[in-house]
């Protein structure tokens, strides 16, 4: 199960890896919020591939990160989609703007051409997500990523909980799946074989032990850091936050462009002259877009009308 | 509880004992979110994770509870491959928040008022983040289908009170009685 995990330890050969820490965490927040701004495919395509090159660069095991997209697009992608479609197949009106029904199965279920182009830029945009997030987890090591808050601004108590508990995760998972299976050895039934309630119960009997274990390390570390004089000074300086390299500038001129094209886009296309619609669909023209008021598909409110309507 | 007490209970203390077990409650969270749940859909599976803010919570007060909920769910998110979803790390912070009051209330004394209180309170704490913060910031900033957002929320709200309820109580309880035995000093 070790192996599902892709945090990096030890800083990588590549021109990626030799970064600073506080390039790698700006790109990264730039990125995200770049990814989260726009539902726009024209964009969201080619930041897929920047984050898709930034992860070839770097030569990763591939196999990893190949089962891990696998589980997410079966647990996330395909069931979140075949439920929405029972939920709500009328996201293509209300998101895209317009209705191509392609097989009505009822009144109130039907597939629509705009309902899989929704799905499908969703789907880029988890997919993006994904990528971006990997090409940080890969490049980055846990004293880079606190090192990397700590010159956004972000008070450096906070960055050594973020880099301490990155650091125990494999610890802790170990501790999980020693305890795990040394109680299930006892004959503790954590599978579906037993009942919801049966499960919750030896579910106990596994997290009491992990928490004490777990937090019974706190002493320790705490005096030991103590020890070292942690929390003495207002200020305090990273091992991990070495000399730029030749290719920091580059990439952070590359990153204040990125922001201040998406700062340019959520300006120009959300604020001063936003369209009517989140999602740009190649077949329906900007005249022809229908108008819907989200709130009113909520099935919430449908209720209430229904109640009153009655 | 005098106004010390109550400060204390909402900010904690913040030295390094604490910051350490913000830490490991935080990576804790991270690793039951990824292996200590069955996922059932999108972004939402019957998780015991929110056992992290109850045990912070009990031992460093609130806004531990809160951090270790906040950072635990975006390291998450980081080694569970699933992209960032700052909706719910948000979310899961407010949640933590509430609990984690209520939990160390619960560890002050551990009578049936307090019992009855943090019940509220992680109704009212779950409630509160996942039925209006993180639809909120779905709809502003992720754009996804609110209906599918709700019922995630609902799913997720009582799959939550449901563990720190029925997890959460018994190992509270077995938290006060542990460190009730090595001391047996009384506040005056």
């Amino acid at each position: 199960m070790n192996n599902k995990l892709i945090i990096n330890y030890t800083p990588g050969p590549t021109m990626m890896h030799k970064l600073t820490g506080f390039t790698k965490v700006f790109l990264f927040a730039v990125m995200s919020a770049a990814i989260i701004s726009t539902f726009d495919i024209r964009l969201l395509v080619p930041l897929l591939i920047i984050n898709v090159i930034e992860i070839v660069s770097m030569k990763p095991d591939y196999k990893p990160i190949v089962v891990m997209f696998a589980i997410t697009f079966v647990t996330v992608t395909l069931v979140g989609n075949i439920m929405l479609f029972f939920v709500s197949p009328g996201v293509g009106l209300t998101n895209v703007g317009a209705e191509h029904v392609i097989w009505r199965i009822s009144d109130k279920l039907y597939l629509s051409k705009e309902f899989l182009w929704y799905i499908f830029v969703f789907f880029i945009k988890r997919t993006a997500s994904f990528a971006s997030v990997i090409a940080f987890a890969l490049a980055t090591t846990p004293s880079e990523f606190a090192s990397g808050l700590n010159k956004c601004g972000l008070n450096y108590k906070i960055c050594t909980i973020v880099s301490l508990a990155y650091r125990t995760i494999p610890d802790i998972a170990n501790d999980f799946i020693n305890i795990r299976n040394s109680m299930m050895m006892r004959g503790v039934e954590l599978s579906k074989k037993a009942s919801v309630g049966k499960r919750l119960k030896n579910t106990v009997l596994i997290l009491v032990p992990l928490i004490f274990t777990a937090f019974g390390k706190v002493g320790n570390i705490a005096n030991a850091m103590d020890l070292r004089g942690y929390g003495k000074h207002k200020k305090r300086t990273w091992y991990a936050e070495h000399e730029k390299t030749r290719w920091d500038p580059v990439i952070r001129a590359l990153t204040v462009l990125l922001l201040a094209l998406t700062l340019y886009y959520i300006i120009r296309y959300r604020i001063i002259d936003p369209y009517p619609v989140d999602y740009w669909c190649p077949w329906v023209p900007r005249e022809e877009i229908q108008q819907t008021n989200a709130i009113d598909t909520l099935f919430i409110i449908k209720w209430i009308k229904r109640l009153k309507g009655e | 509880m005098s106004n010390k007490n109550v400060g204390k209970s909402l900010v904690g203390v913040w030295n390094t004992k604490t910051i350490v077990a913000v830490a490991i409650g935080a990576a804790l969270f991270g690793v039951l979110m990824n292996y200590g749940g069955i996922p059932v859909f999108t972004n939402t599976s019957l998780t015991t994770a929110m056992i992290v803010p109850v045990v912070v919570g009990a031992m460093y007060g609130a806004l531990p509870a809160a951090v270790a909920a906040g950072v635990g769910n975006v390291i998450a998110d980081l080694i569970g491959g699933w992209g960032l979803w700052f909706d719910w790390s948000i979310g899961n912070l407010c949640a933590a928040c509430f609990v984690g009051l209520g939990a160390y209330m619960l560890m002050n004394r551990f009578s049936t008022k307090n019992v009855v209180i943090y019940i509220v309170l992680c109704v009212l704490g779950n409630g509160l983040a996942f039925g209006v913060v993180t639809p909120i910031l779905t709809a502003v900033f992720y754009g996804s289908e609110l209906n599918v957002t709700f019922i995630q929320a609902i799913y997720g709200s009582l799959s939550n009170i449901l563990v720190e309820v029925v997890v959460g109580l018994p190992v509270l309880y077995l938290l006060s009685k542990r460190t009730a035995a090595r001391t047996n000093l009384e506040e005056e």
